[in-house]
């Protein structure tokens, strides 16, 4: 038991370490950022960084709107396409099923970093760069071989006579899906909901090449344009800051949602 | 009728997945550059010569081989031991799995120039510790043969916890009793792992292997924002090759070339990968069932 509580600090501190150094440099002021183990300087406290970060232009809680609302919306659009989809993959025959399973798989493994080229010769012909919803679009197609796999082991998971009953209870289809099946998959659900959304929020290469106008940038593309000023002179101190104010939305999703997170990827690991 | 409902999904899939890959083959097989005027024209076969002649290329494929091998296996061994210690029933346990997985939540973006802060020269908590210790300023990021190994910590950080995600999953399908009666028959704890658990966890090791060599061998993220494939190109992956040839030199065509051949590449692996899984495992029931 109390080996098992060492162990668990082992972990936790492998963890969060390099967290807690960005969190310790965030409150440092220039003259402590340089020699970090010196507690001796004068005036080694900050808020500075934060108000730099914070009052910066664009302010820096535009690019965790930005974020979220692409997020929010590739879910919502992964959902409402991947729930009717999932039901009627699991209604195909053995044969067929298996093979558009198998191609499903491949496409989830598949590191899509290499598509992005394609992508963006796609945005530019329909001119739709830097437009935040239509950066849902391959954020949705992205996220859906998961969904399926994942909404689709769920349906199977129900076994056959529940709705055989409500056939015979005289619902049709769609009233069978929304009464009866849609909520018995619903963690099923939240599991690809949060697993999209995650996704959405941290996705890099595609934002990185869609989007150039400062005020539509994403988080993870806007905190990438901090460093790609120069390799020598990072402003660090801000940059921490706005690591930790990044990290906040996600340290909360995860504590949150922690059961569905984990069920989501063992799920999509093993039954996809 | 029913299997209408497919089509919006496979649509779109095919238009993000298929039909990238098809504008590559063609993109390929074409000049399409500043010098066309990004026109694309003809060039029999020009790019792919140009390929297989392409130092640098090939380079960058040893550099995402070696990358993607070494950071899988420590992944592999250190996930094994994450999650035998989360398997462990014991309060605070869901705590202790959401902060494990926190690095793997984060955007790649954030900790990757986190951890160029921390193996900075001279300012890093690394290097200050090394000059402490009066072992000296190792410079590790302008080192290029220190800096992949950055790289690999760096990604091992962030991608173990979903490893040990997987293993834990597998873990928790091995029956109770089958440790008891091993027990009972006088084997040690240590005789357990090698026997029991490793060999059952075989299917679930393997599919983790698959899942992180593919993402490995695509790395472009952490690769960019921490080193930006420096210094000399030492770390400089295959995907993040194709991104300089299209966003810096504008070379469309060889970029969708150098893609393909990285693709080539990934698949020759995962088949070889997935002729091992297939031979040593039922792990083919797991994945179609």
């Amino acid at each position: 038991m109390k080996r098992t509580y060492t162990l668990y600090i082992v972990i936790i501190t492998w963890s969060l370490a390099p967290l807690l150094w960005q969190l310790y440099t965030s409150f440092s002021t220039t003259e402590a950022l340089i020699e970090p183990f010196n507690f001796t300087v004068s005036s080694r406290w900050t808020l500075d960084n934060y108000q730099q970060v914070l009052t910066a232009n664009p302010p820096f809680w535009r690019y965790l709107m930005n974020s979220t609302i692409v997020g929010l919306i590739s879910t919502i659009i992964t959902l409402i396409i991947s729930i009717p989809a999932s039901y009627s993959l699991v209604k195909l025959k053995a044969k067929p099923q298996k093979i558009v399973k198998l191609i499903f798989f491949s496409a989830a493994l598949f590191p899509y970093v290499l598509l992005f080229l394609a992508l963006l010769e796609i945005a530019r012909t329909l001119n739709i760069g830097n437009n935040l919803i239509a950066l849902t679009i391959p954020y949705s197609a992205l996220s859906m071989p998961l969904a399926l796999l994942l909404l689709s082991s769920a349906f199977k998971d129900i076994p056959s006579e529940l709705e055989e009953a409500a056939r015979l209870e005289g619902l049709d289809i769609w009233q069978r899906l929304r009464w009866v099946l849609i909520p018995l998959i619903a963690p099923a659900t939240a599991s690809t909901a949060i697993l999209v959304f995650l996704f959405s929020w941290n996705e890099y290469p595609i934002a990185l090449t869609w989007l150039s106008n400062e005020k539509l940038l994403t988080l993870p593309v806007a905190i990438a344009r901090i460093a790609g000023s120069s390799v020598y002179s990072v402003p660090y101190g801000a940059y921490a800051a706005a690591t930790v104010l990044g990290s906040i939305p996600l340290l909360l999703l995860v504590l949150i949602f922690q059961r569905q997170i984990v069920s989501g990827l063992t799920q999509g690991a093993i039954k996809g | 009728m029913i299997s209408l409902l497919l089509i919006p999904a496979s649509l779109l899939i095919f238009l993000v997945f298929g039909m990238p890959l098809i504008r590559y083959v063609w993109l390929s097989f074409h000049a399409s550059s500043v010098i066309t005027g990004l026109i694309p024209i003809p060039n029999n076969g020009g790019n792919w010569i140009r390929l297989i002649n392409d130092l640098r290329f090939w380079q960058d494929t040893i550099q995402t081989i070696r990358f993607s091998f070494v950071s899988v296996t420590i992944e592999i061994v250190l996930a094994l031991f994450i999650a035998l210690i989360l398997d462990q029933s014991c309060k605070g346990r869901g705590v202790v799995r959401s902060l494990t997985l926190l690095p793997w939540a984060l955007p790649t973006t954030i900790m990757a120039l986190g951890w160029r802060w921390i193996f900075n020269t001279p300012y890093g908590p690394i290097d200050q510790l090394l000059n402490h210790l009066n072992i000296g300023s190792l410079n590790i990021l302008s080192s290029p043969n220190l800096t992949w190994i950055a790289t690999v910590i760096a990604d091992v950080w962030k991608t173990t916890p979903f490893v040990a995600l997987i293993l834990l999953a597998g873990l928790q399908t091995i029956p109770e009793d089958l440790y008891e009666a091993f027990r009972l028959e006088g084997g040690t704890p240590i005789q357990a792992l090698t026997k029991i658990t490793i060999p059952l966890l075989k299917p679930y090791i393997f599919l983790g292997i698959l899942f992180r060599m593919a993402q490995a061998f695509g790395v472009f993220d952490l690769i960019q924002v921490m080193t930006g494939g420096g210094p000399a190109s030492s770390t400089e992956s295959i995907a993040m090759y194709a991104y300089i040839n299209a966003m810096r030199f504008l070379d469309f065509g060889y970029s969708a070339t150098v893609m393909l051949g990285g693709f080539i590449l990934l698949i020759i692996s995962s088949f070889t990968c997935f002729i091992l899984v297939y031979h040593s495992t039922n792990v083919q029931e797991k994945i179609t069932s």
